[in-house]
């Protein structure tokens, strides 16, 4: 944990700037430990012991601005460095957009670092044989083995094809990070967050010599929460799902969007709606504040204050107070993303930097939906869509900014009556993002609870696919 | 390069404090230790509305401690080189050795070596002030080429890293990696529409790459091409021929191919080359390098993260796939000389199997020639994201910008599609290599768990078929 006498650096660092004739400044002070255990083939193959501490800092001098980092915090260090700083500000161009936000902006109520409630105290107890334990608990390697070495091979449940496995990688890590964050118009934020993490990826072969792989994690800011035993299963069940994928013909098909590779659809609306993108003429949202750009009913809310949830925060790197509120709401844009910087430039309110924790809301195209009442999971927004392409994964591919046009590459499996039939191999996906979101057909209830970025399950009409 | 106290002194430390450090890290029995010691200074200016009106610089300083037993990998490190904190790294590093079976032999690596990167002009000499002028000068150069530029950004960073190794072999290995970097991005509209383009240039080299001659090729590569983005069209998708242009196509080399050949993943059998070794894999006379020893090329180093001397490693030989890419841990294991392929981001970091600049070497076809040969299929020459499934091999390739060809001509300028293939199959459908040889000398950074620069190079290539994402 940050203590007295590194938070009385970080204002040592404000003084020192104010003093050397800095008219503004920020510091956010980091430290941070990472633990982690990784097992190859349910044995122990790499440790690691990470812990950093360092500075960043933000200078304003004569309405000029840098940013400047360091990993060394000896005061006398510190004041040479803050000095040579403030020369290089001075240097730079005059810029009088470049302001630290009004101080009614920025939070109030992060005094502690502990108000989110995501801060996990066991983590002070655990140790290297711990963490050895819990990663071993994330391996199955020895029970397939075991299987493995009776019949000569493993059969996939469901398919009944013959495999072999060739490699399993586990890696369980736990890591601690606490910022503080001040500025010289009187702002303290304190940020403390723990998170536990397994993850594992499993490569196996199928009886003709193919190789396929697939991984599974979890990630929880309370150890109590964390799934160890479920990721290697599910990510051997990924990767034998794999097993003899076929071409599909190009076309316009239905696509469905598991959860764990929605946000890959979500993302380039996020940077389109923010003001950095929009001033500088790189946006396809540009000029859509307050119109009607998605379907009615369509809604996606940042939901930055839920205590407890990894994602969220009371303040952003600016230091500003972040809310629950919507950005898309029933298909109208609602909010930019825009700082104290882009709000001097454009004119436009303030807002938060950036998206912290988004949700989309449930959705079913022409039905008005109660959550209570509506189960929307992968399987029943599968059988509502009848036939088209799974997407599970996305392998490379671009979004234009300015225009909006993408092109993924995709794996999954093709399904029909519901069902899945084959996996596919080799497909891409082209379109345009507003008319993409246009089809959407229906958004979820699942998105993976312990995820930053709630994005549950996703269903769209007519998408191009070439293969 | 400076010499050994150098390095000694701006650490704080001894040569027989370092000795100390690697028999602590083995105390508990491992085969091997080494210390990465880092000292970096990042500077770096960003031109925006026609203004710098942004900068800073950053210090990054510690030591990396590994201990290798077996294949099996412990790892600490420190913010700072006070004896007692680097001791207790090497403390919590040596902890992999308790209960962990297996030993390996790592020996002494002796081989040529390099000076890549001599500083004409150190980068630690000069202040922003020095930079300025340039930025504005490639600015205005660049709103002179076109009138449909509506903005133009510009940024340059530099850094320069002293770095020192020492391991329980005794070898200390010194070195000072500079690194300039500048890119600019124009924004373009005509007729309600906007397009961007970006062009950048990477060196290990000192304040000597910002000048004129800079100036003068981004503003040339920036707006090369910008009729014909704003012509451009998707085109239909399928699979047909692909006619790889020289340069940056090379990073569908790297991403397709190169990864696949990183000993770690083979070592784990998870390639899809793991049981290709000497095996046939491409055309009879393609050539596939990995070469840490061009001069002032990004990826290069006159070492690598291990301390092993700067190499240049044919892994694919006449079609015949001859050599992975090795750290200590897979050269020690699979019982060959390291290829020096060991790298890592920073201190923070064990090394790990990376590459360094890739290319295929120049074969003997007339670029033009091989364009003449395709009836129906398209032309590719500026790349992004692209991304392999090693395992499977499957790999997917974003491409900016291309031509259709058509009739063995270039014709309609196509943009924002992707293409996407297995690269092993796309190794063995190359049908012809052009002799010009190009190497990218972009701001490419590979992501493989950790971020390290790399560049890529290709000469001009036909592949009979891959799929083409399109309307």
């Amino acid at each position: 944990m940050i203590d007295n006498n590194e938070i009385s650096i970080a204002k040592f660092c404000i003084d020192s700037a104010l003093r050397q004739g800095a008219s503004g400044a920020r510091v956010s002070l980091t430290q941070s430990i990472i633990d982690s255990c990784m097992m190859l083939n349910g044995e122990l193959d790499k440790v690691t012991h990470s812990a950093d501490r360092s500075i960043y800092m933000y200078i304003y001098a004569d309405g000029r601005y840098g940013t400047f980092s360091t990993n060394r915090l000896e005061r006398d260090e510190l004041e040479d460095f803050i000095g040579k700083a403030i020369s290089m500000v001075r240097m730079l161009g005059e810029d009088l957009c470049r302001t630290l936000p009004e101080a009614g902006r920025t939070a109030k109520d992060a005094r502690t670092g502990l108000e989110l409630d995501l801060y996990d105290a066991t983590i002070a107890e655990s140790e290297s044989g711990t963490r050895l334990e819990r990663t071993d608990r994330i391996s199955i390697y020895r029970d397939l083995t075991r299987k493995w070495e009776q019949d000569g091979y493993l059969i996939a449940d469901g398919t009944g094809h013959e495999y072999r496995l060739i490699s399993e990688e586990c890696e369980y890590t736990e890591s601690f990070e606490d910022n503080y964050v001040c500025d010289s118009n009187g702002f303290e934020g304190r940020h403390t967050e723990t998170s536990f993490s397994a993850f594992c990826e499993m490569t196996i072969e199928d009886s003709e010599g193919n190789k396929y792989s697939g991984f599974w994690w979890d990630a929880t800011p309370k150890f109590s929460e964390l799934d160890l035993k479920g990721c290697s299963a599910r990510a051997l069940d990924k990767a034998v799902r794999q097993i003899g994928p076929k071409s599909r013909r190009g076309g316009h098909y239905r696509m469905v969007v598991d959860c764990n590779a929605a946000s890959r659809l979500v993302s380039p609306l996020f940077t389109a709606l923010n003001a950095s993108s929009i001033q500088q003429k790189m946006s396809f949202m540009d000029d859509t504040l307050g119109k009607r750009m998605f379907p009615e009913g369509f809604t996606i809310m940042d939901m930055a204050r839920t205590a407890g949830k990894a994602g969220s925060r009371l303040f952003d790197t600016e230091g500003v107070a972040t809310k629950d509120a919507p950005i898309i709401e029933d298909g109208v844009v609602k909010q930019y993303f825009i700082n104290t910087y882009m709000s001097n430039k454009t004119g436009l309110e303030p807002t938060v930097e950036d998206i912290s924790r988004p949700c989309v809301m449930p959705y079913l195209k022409d039905e008005v939906l109660s959550l209570a009442e509506k189960d929307l999971s992968l399987e029943v927004i599968m059988k509502h869509c009848g036939s088209g392409v799974l997407v599970t994964g996305f392998n490379g591919g671009n979004c234009n900014p300015a225009t909006g046009d993408f092109s993924f590459g995709v794996e999954g499996f093709a399904f029909s009556r519901g069902k899945v039939t084959h996996p596919v191999r080799e497909m891409l996906i082209t379109g345009n993002m507003i008319e993409l979101w246009n089809n959407l057909i229906a958004a979820g209830t699942d998105a993976r609870s312990s995820a930053r970025w709630q994005i549950p399950s996703l269903a769209f009409e007519g998408v191009s696919f070439s293969a | 390069m400076n010499g050994n106290q150098y390095y000694l002194n701006i650490f704080k430390v001894t040569e027989n404090q370092l000795k100390m450090l690697t028999d602590t890290a083995l105390a508990h029995g491992g085969d091997f230790s080494d210390l990465y010691f880092e000292y970096t200074t990042y500077f770096n200016l960003l031109l925006k509305d026609e203004v710098v009106s942004s900068g800073g610089f950053h210090t990054d300083y510690g030591v990396g401690i590994r201990v290798l037993k077996g294949e099996k990998t412990g790892y600490a490190y420190s913010e700072n080189t006070e004896m007692a904190d680097m001791m207790q790294a090497a403390k919590a590093a040596s902890a992999i050795a308790l209960g962990t079976s297996g030993s390996c032999t790592y020996a002494p690596v002796r081989d040529k070596t390099y000076d890549l990167y001599p500083m004409a002009a150190n980068w630690r000499a000069r202040s922003a002030e020095a930079f300025l002028p340039f930025l504005k000068e490639l600015e205005k150069e660049v709103f002179s080429r076109d009138t449909r530029i509506i903005k133009v950004i510009a940024r340059m960073s530099d850094s320069v890293s002293d770095v020192m190794m020492f391991n329980s072999l005794g070898e200390l290995t010194c070195d000072t990696r500079p690194m300039g970097s500048v890119t600019v991005t124009a924004v373009f509209q005509q007729g309600g529409k906007t397009e961007n383009k970006t062009a950048s240039r990477s060196f290990r080299m000192g304040a000597e790459l910002i000048g004129p001659d800079l100036v003068r090729e981004l503003s040339d590569e920036v707006v090369k091409g910008i009729d014909e983005r704003f012509e451009a069209t998707r085109p239909k998708g399928g699979q047909m021929p692909v006619v790889m242009g020289a340069g940056a196509s090379g990073i569908l080399l790297h991403e397709a191919m190169g990864h696949a050949f990183e000993a770690d993943f083979n070592r784990k059998g998870q390639s899809i080359f793991s049981d290709r070794m000497g095996r046939q894999v491409c055309p009879k006379g393609v050539n596939v390098v990995d070469d840490g020893t061009v001069a002032f090329n990004r990826g290069s180093g006159n070492y690598d993260d291990e301390g092993v001397p700067a190499q240049k490693t044919y892994m694919v030989e006449d079609g015949i796939l001859r050599s992975y890419l090795h750290d200590r841990i897979s050269a020690s294991w699979y019982g060959v000389p390291s290829t020096g392929n060991g790298r890592r981001e920073n201190f923070r970091y064990n090394p790990i199997p990376r590459m360094r600049a890739t290319y295929m070497e120049s074969g003997e076809a007339d670029p033009q020639g091989i364009i003449a040969d395709v009836k129906q299929g398209i032309y590719v020459d500026e790349f992004s994201n692209g991304q392999v499934k090693i395992g499977e091999g499957d790999f997917t390739f974003f491409v900016k910008s291309g031509f259709l060809i058509e009739n063995g001509r270039l014709t309609a300028p196509v943009k924002d599609i992707n293409i996407i293939g297995n690269g092993p199959q796309a190794l063995a459908d190359i049908v012809a290599v052009g002799n010009d040889l190009k190497i990218d000398n972009g701001t490419w950074t590979c992501g493989k768990e950790q971020s390290v620069p790399v560049s890529c190079g290709m000469p001009t290539v036909l592949v009979s078929s891959l799929t083409v994402g399109g309307e």
